[in-house]
């Protein structure tokens, strides 16, 4: 190995230090208890390890309630968002009809929309339909924040595979459903579970409406739960990381899931998760 | 890949051609009229669903941007007219300037440094061993995924005044001025804390895109720089640079979409303050609109952040829709 490669190598390790310092410093604050966290000594490493954080966390008036909120809010939206995104996918890979390239516009300028500057009409609108304080408005929202992503993603994906396939089995007798289901639907698996996984990151982290259109403290989101953690904690960070760290578990473990996809996928969606 | 080769193999033989033609079903043509339909009955959920949640709602923006619509018109149903007001009271506002320029300034450096740091490690996985770079994709990862208000909080532990260990690091150092220093209490170094959340949490992307981007780059073009003698800037200049552009350009424009409408971790760490000093249009927005309950003036300021952002995303916006439309 040459100079230039070790010093390469040395950098990269101090940047990766960077990026999984505070995942450290979450999980390790985590386990110590209380007193050693409020001390003025230097504890870069944990010496006594606890589980109490993660019992006070967990039974905190709040936590499992705005868990359970934002778990029906995201997946719901994420499978309407998946569903209906396939169907419109099918018909722009697949399908010449009239109007197709503008709807190809609309899919791809609603996916740039800046949602946060929708938050006034959507929040009249919530009202008059009588869905503030609603979980459900929050599922159509985020239904519709990631529907252009998903539709476009999945578009891409379907593109990838050969129509020939589907004829090929239409030929050997099966329905357009039929060679749908056991032709395409199996190789669009991974672009499925892909373009889930990021639908659902961001729902997951959506802030701005969660906070705007529900006040009643039992409908939060967990995000918003989180966010007023010194007041929900008053200055317990063990407690308030070991709810970061819950937070962070189910998106680590789908990001783990799909991450060769990930790059490929938002950059042919062109949308961030 | 091996169905692909059962399915093909199957064609030829052909032997459910039967089966098709006595099951008596209508055959395949194309044209009938639900062939002619599908494509529309298979949009039709996802065109409602944007034209009624996207389209009427950004028409609804417009409209309410021209109306005084406090609480005292929302509950009483009224519809009043205010033509320009709301945007000569917000433009005619110096409040409003400090902080769209704020704004513009935090993007434009939030996505300068995490797209300059995205490219530098990028190319630096290149240089470096397979294990070393699973280190620091894995590293790299943990800061993606972990979510925005998990980082924030996490990163307010981290800058905590009294117990945090930045603070107890910087006195360890040395530097014994930072005992119980506050990084809190001006706007500029709040915003300081939140854009280095958001650029650590950004480069990931950054720097796994451009990474996949610069693989890709023939090897023969770099022996022949090699060849060529040219040194490690050169080589850049005339190969990694012009192969790497129109990728550099999207990541860019997509971080401005994203860093411009930032809201959470601003708002998550001190609601815009200390005294409006990390307040920026997406926070100004919430305050006006949701807090004050005024709906006209936060419509207008939406309004202006929309023409912002796309005056910002313009360009990308033009080449994205020019290259879709020769799909």
């Amino acid at each position: 190995m040459n100079g230039k490669k070790v010093t390469g190598n040395v950098v990269a390790i101090v940047i990766a230090l960077f990026f999984a310092f505070p995942t450290y410093w979450m999980v390790s604050s985590a386990l110590k208890p209380t007193k050693d966290l409020l001390s003025t000594s230097y504890d870069l490493i944990p010496f006594s390890v606890t589980g109490a954080n993660f019992a006070t966390a967990w039974t905190k008036p709040g936590f499992l309630g705005s868990l359970g909120n934002s778990l029906f809010v995201t997946l719901t939206a994420v499978v309407a968002a998946i569903v209906v995104g396939m169907l419109a996918a099918l018909a722009m890979s697949r399908m010449r009809f009239r109007g197709r390239k503008g709807f190809l516009m609309l899919m791809l300028v609603a996916q740039m929309a800046p949602f946060e500057a929708l938050l006034i009409p959507m929040f009249l609108m919530m009202r008059d339909l009588d869905l503030l304080d609603k979980l459900p408005s929050l599922a159509l929202i985020y239904f519709a924040v990631t529907l252009p992503f998903c539709a476009w993603t999945l578009r891409g994906f379907v593109n990838g595979i050969p129509y020939e396939l589907e004829e090929a089995a239409m030929v050997d007798g099966c329905g357009r459903w039929g060679a749908f289901r056991r032709v395409t639907l199996p190789l669009l698996g991974p672009g499925l579970v892909a373009t889930s996984v990021f639908a659902f990151v961001t729902a997951w982290n959506e802030f701005l409406f969660g906070l705007s259109l529900i006040k009643d403290q039992s409908k939060e989101t967990l995000p918003v739960w989180l966010s007023g953690f010194q007041s929900n904690f008053g200055t317990d960070w063990g407690g308030a990381m070991a709810a970061s760290a819950l937070f962070t578990l189910p998106v680590l473990v789908f990001f783990l899931i799909v991450q060769r996809k990930m790059v490929t996928g938002v950059t042919a969606g062109a949308v961030k998760g | 890949m091996t169905a692909v080769h059962t399915t093909d193999a199957a064609v030829p033989t052909n032997s459910s051609a039967p089966r098709r033609a006595a099951r008596g079903g209508a055959p395949r043509r194309r044209g009938s009229r639900f062939d002619r339909s599908l494509p529309y009955l298979l949009l039709a959920p996802a065109l409602i669903g944007i034209l009624w949640l996207i389209g009427w709602p950004v028409l609804s923006l417009l409209v309410t941007s021209f109306r005084r619509l406090n609480l005292r018109e929302l509950t009483r149903g009224e519809v009043v007219w205010r033509g320009l007001d709301n945007y000569t009271e917000i433009l005619g506002n110096p409040d409003f300037w400090s902080i769209t320029v704020r704004t513009v300034v935090f993007t434009v450096v939030v996505v300068g440094v995490s797209v300059l740091a995205g490219l530098l490690i990028a190319l630096l996985m290149r240089q470096i061993s397979p294990v070393v770079r699973i280190v620091l994709q894995v590293a790299m990862l943990l800061a993606w995924a972990m979510p925005l208000l998990a980082a924030t909080t996490v990163y307010q532990w981290i800058f905590d005044q009294q117990y945090g260990i930045l603070n107890k690091t910087l006195v360890g150092l040395g530097f014994d001025s930072f005992a119980g220093f506050s990084w809190f209490t001006t706007g500029t170094s709040t915003l300081a804390v939140v854009g280095l959340l958001i650029v650590w949490q950004a480069i990931p992307f950054l720097a796994f895109s451009l990474y996949a981007g610069a693989i890709g780059i023939p090897r023969d073009q770099y022996e022949a720089a090699s060849i060529d003698g040219a040194s490690a800037w050169q080589t850049f200049r005339s190969v990694t640079w012009p192969e790497l552009r129109p990728l550099l350009l999207m990541v860019t424009f997509l971080s401005m979409l994203w860093d411009f409408k930032v809201f959470a971790q601003i708002w998550a760490v001190k609601k815009g303050g200390p005294d409006g000093g990390s307040t920026t249009l997406p926070v100004y927005q919430y305050l006006e609109g949701i807090s004050k309950s005024h709906f006209g003036v936060a419509a207008a300021v939406s309004v202006v952040m929309m023409v912002l952002l796309g005056l910002l995303t313009f360009q990308y916006l033009r080449r994205l829709l020019r290259q879709e439309g020769t799909l």
